[in-house]
């Protein structure tokens, strides 16, 4: 089969099974791969209602058509499943080498069902599968666990969790490659909860096209004519520590909590201190951008941080200081912690204490006890360390901070304050898996306020990226088309593929993401912001003063659902629907549930 | 002068686009496992290897084919004969980088520079991989990485072995 390998492994913990089934082809067209053919599988997998941690409740994991080619940015792969930390269907995608290294050993994908008995690993080779003893991993951190899995299997890539997946925080990840991780969601809880440490996958196999000479033109063409030109070229030069500037310009970058838009000590978190203790540059597989910026400072190595961590766990902490963050990034990779949440719910600590409300010991800006919890949030080991691994949300409740909690269907916001560019609010509110700033992006809109404009932005970026996460294209190919990923398509599957239907298949994938949500019992109340955001003012920077009103969301809220053509529930409308072909099982499913 | 391929492991990414560009080119798919070059990856230090065939003066794959099927070419680039070869495996057993192994009908295939244009260069983005007329610094370079003969093992073995050994990190 061209592109993809059409086998996909299924899973079934309880049974200790492992079977290669066929791929459903008649799903292709409509969902095509990565975010779209997993949120397929999951739908049919899955249990309305289901407890995310139950064994019942699916894990899928899927590759994109054009991951293991030389299409440069499609190499990632996604996990699609219901989300321990907030109840909702949600999807987490990561880098490095794993998702071509399944393909090349037989795979598009993983289902994985049940709960084994005891810790194990699934081990994967050249279409052959097996449930291996992981009783000596279990306990270990993600570093030594990858480095243990490379000696019992001669170099296979991994996918692994931490103490923080075993003891099922509901932020954990699971890693990759030392220092990329499936986030947000909770995914180390996901496999936690399964018994399962790890995953192991080696290949020799390869990815086929229809016509290679064309299939390489096309690719050289869009490789030199959009990837590699001023729009993306930050990736290779800066990474995304070039954000710091940016976002403290905009005054949207979240600070002390989410009180302040700038950061005036910024300097200590940005491109140039960043570059000045750079070791290396790390790329995903088939990536000519190499935005992975290795960084070594006072002793402390990391691949990274990004910015979100630079942000959520600096400035947002008021930790002003590159070495701090470097080792609290090292610390949440080997532990398996996810550094948005982990950082934001440090950072409500912290505002708590300095408002007289509990006190965790941890202070703005003070590093030692900062440091110290993280690991005590990973392993449960003290009555703080269980408090914030509860998260924002639940930790707000818990202490009565609902006012000081930032997050939106219980999802720890990203970092770009939503009150000094109103479409990230809309974005926040609308994503499938809560705040999230790679559903939509609207930071370079041109007015910021115009929720007309921002609410049909936010529709159409949703749109966009619902296809470019099913390809498992990087978010940093910013300049990507549906109209090149339809030549690209075409070229390696030999077939007619046309821009409109992948555009309406983007379209079609976000609204079986909304029945899903719907299904779990998600509403259009569920679309909102936190009280925090809704009637405090920003400080600081050039949005002193701003705030963004329930009254801001729920005009750009109509428009959006007006756009979507949803109903008054917020829900896909019958005519939506039939335009988009979503099965009628499935929309019948959800007006019962 | 004929210039030269030279792997530069401290410009690489480890993305891999030199593999895939290497089997693309010779076996028509995407496929790393075939490429006539290696590529080792230690994320965990933020390093990878990648390396090629030296296209060696005195090739220890040529001395140790016992049908003439290895030989070089005006520009002294080392190549197969595919006719003359028997698939006995002398050559990959020989080669201390691990740079020849035996295909597919059991015919050993090893880097043939593409002809002159190399694939693997044309798609490394980073500069690790160059071609060129070499001067002092290259030469060096590639001295150095010679040095490190992996005596035993598959082809894969010995990459990996050299890749080890380059980047300091130990059996």
């Amino acid at each position: 089969m061209n592109l993809y390998t059409g086998s996909v492994l299924h899973v079934d913990l309880c049974a200790g099974t492992a079977h290669q089934r066929p791929l459903r082809r008649e799903w292709l067209r409509d969902y095509w791969g990565g975010w779209g053919l997993a949120a397929r599988y999951y739908q049919e997998h899955s249990t309305p209602g289901c407890d995310a941690l139950a064994p019942e409740n699916p894990v899928v994991i899927m590759t994109g058509p054009l991951c293991g080619t030389l299409v440069p940015l499609s190499a990632r792969f996604c996990l699609m499943s219901k989300s321990p930390h907030n109840g909702t269907v949600f999807e987490s995608n990561a880098g490095g080498a794993f998702g071509p290294e399944l393909k090349f050993s037989g795979f598009d994908g993983i289902v994985i069902t049940g709960k084994a008995e005891r810790p194990v690993y699934l081990s994967i080779t050249n279409g052959h599968a097996e449930l291996r003893d992981a009783s000596s991993l279990w306990g270990l951190g993600i570093f030594e666990t990858e480095d243990r899995l490379q000696k019992l299997t001669g170099g296979a890539k991994t996918l692994s969790i931490g103490p923080a997946g075993e003891n099922l925080v509901t932020f954990s990840c699971i890693g990759t490659e030392a220092y990329r991780q499936l986030g947000r969601g909770g995914t180390g809880a996901l496999f936690g909860s399964k018994n399962l440490k790890a995953i192991a996958c080696k290949g020799s196999g390869g990815v086929r096209v229809a016509d290679m000479k064309a299939f390489m033109a096309v690719m050289t063409q869009a490789k030199n004519e959009s990837l590699l030109t001023g729009d993306n070229l930050w990736a290779k030069s800066d990474g995304t520590p070039v954000l710091v500037d940016l976002t403290n310009e905009m005054g949207i970058h979240p600070t002390r909590n989410f009180t302040y838009g700038v950061n005036t000590e910024k300097a200590a978190l940005g491109s140039d201190t960043m570059k000045a203790a750079r070791a290396g540059e790390r790329a995903c597989w088939s990536c000519p951008m190499a935005c992975g910026k290795f960084t070594r400072i006072d002793g402390a190595e990391v691949e990274g941080p990004e910015y979100e961590t630079l942000c959520l766990a600096g400035s947002n902490c008021g930790v002003n200081d590159l070495a701090a963050v470097t080792r609290f990034n090292r610390v949440c990779d080997d532990l398996g912690l996810d550094t948005i949440s982990t950082g934001a719910t440090i950072g409500l600590a912290m505002d708590m204490a300095g408002k007289g409300g509990h006190d965790f010991g941890l202070r703005f800006g003070e590093t030692e006890q900062y440091l110290a919890v993280v690991e005590e949030m990973a392993r449960l080991s003290t009555d703080r360390g269980r408090d914030l691994a509860l998260g924002v949300k639940r930790l707000a409740a818990k202490y009565d901070a609902r006012d000081l909690a930032v997050e939106s269907k219980g999802m720890e916001f990203p970092a770009y304050d939503p009150r000094g560019n109103h479409g990230m609010g809309l974005a926040y509110a609308t994503s499938e898996r809560g705040a999230c700033h790679l559903r939509a992006f609207t930071i370079f809109a041109e007015d910021p306020f115009d929720h007309e404009s921002l609410a049909r932005g936010v529709v159409a970026a949703q749109n966009l990226n619902a296809i470019k996460w099913a390809m498992c294209i990087c978010d940093f190919w910013g300049t990507v088309t549906t109209g090149y990923l339809a030549e690209q398509l075409a070229a390696g599957l030999g077939e007619t593929v046309t821009a409109e239907e992948l555009d309406q298949a983007g379209e079609r994938i976000w609204n079986l993401l909304r029945l899903l949500n719907a299904r779990e019992g998600f509403t259009a109340g569920d679309d909102t912001l936190p009280k925090k955001i809704l009637s405090q003012a920003l400080r600081g920077g050039p949005h002193e003063g701003r705030t963004l009103t329930s009254e801001d969301l729920a005009e750009m809220k109509s428009i959006y659902y007006a756009a979507r053509g949803w109903d008054d529930t917020a829900t896909p409308a019958a005519a939506k629907l039939a335009a988009l072909g979503l099965e009628p099982m499935l929309a019948t499913e959800v007006r019962h549930a | 002068m004929p210039r030269i391929l030279v792997a530069m492991p401290e410009k690489c990414t480890g993305c891999g686009r030199c593999q895939a560009a290497c089997s693309a080119a010779h076996e028509g798919l995407f496929a790393p496992s075939l490429a006539r070059l290696g590529v080792e990856n230690f994320p965990f230090l933020g390093r990878s290897v990648p390396s090629v065939c030296f296209h060696c003066a005195n090739p220890d794959c040529m001395a140790a084919c016992p049908e003439g099927a290895i030989s070089h070419d005006e520009n002294g680039t080392v190549l197969v004969h595919a006719a003359k070869c028997t698939g006995c495996g002398a050559c990959a057993e020989a080669c201390p980088w691990g740079q020849i192994r035996l295909g597919a009908d059991d015919v050993a295939v090893k880097c043939d520079l593409c002809g002159g244009e190399p694939g693997c260069v044309s798609e490394c983005h980073s500069g690790a991989l160059v071609f060129q007329e070499p001067d002092k610094d290259l030469r060096k370079l590639r001295g150095m990485q010679m040095k490190e003969r992996c005596a035993n093992g598959s082809p894969e073995g010995k990459r990996a072995e050299l890749a080890r050994r380059l980047v300091g990190a130990g059996a």
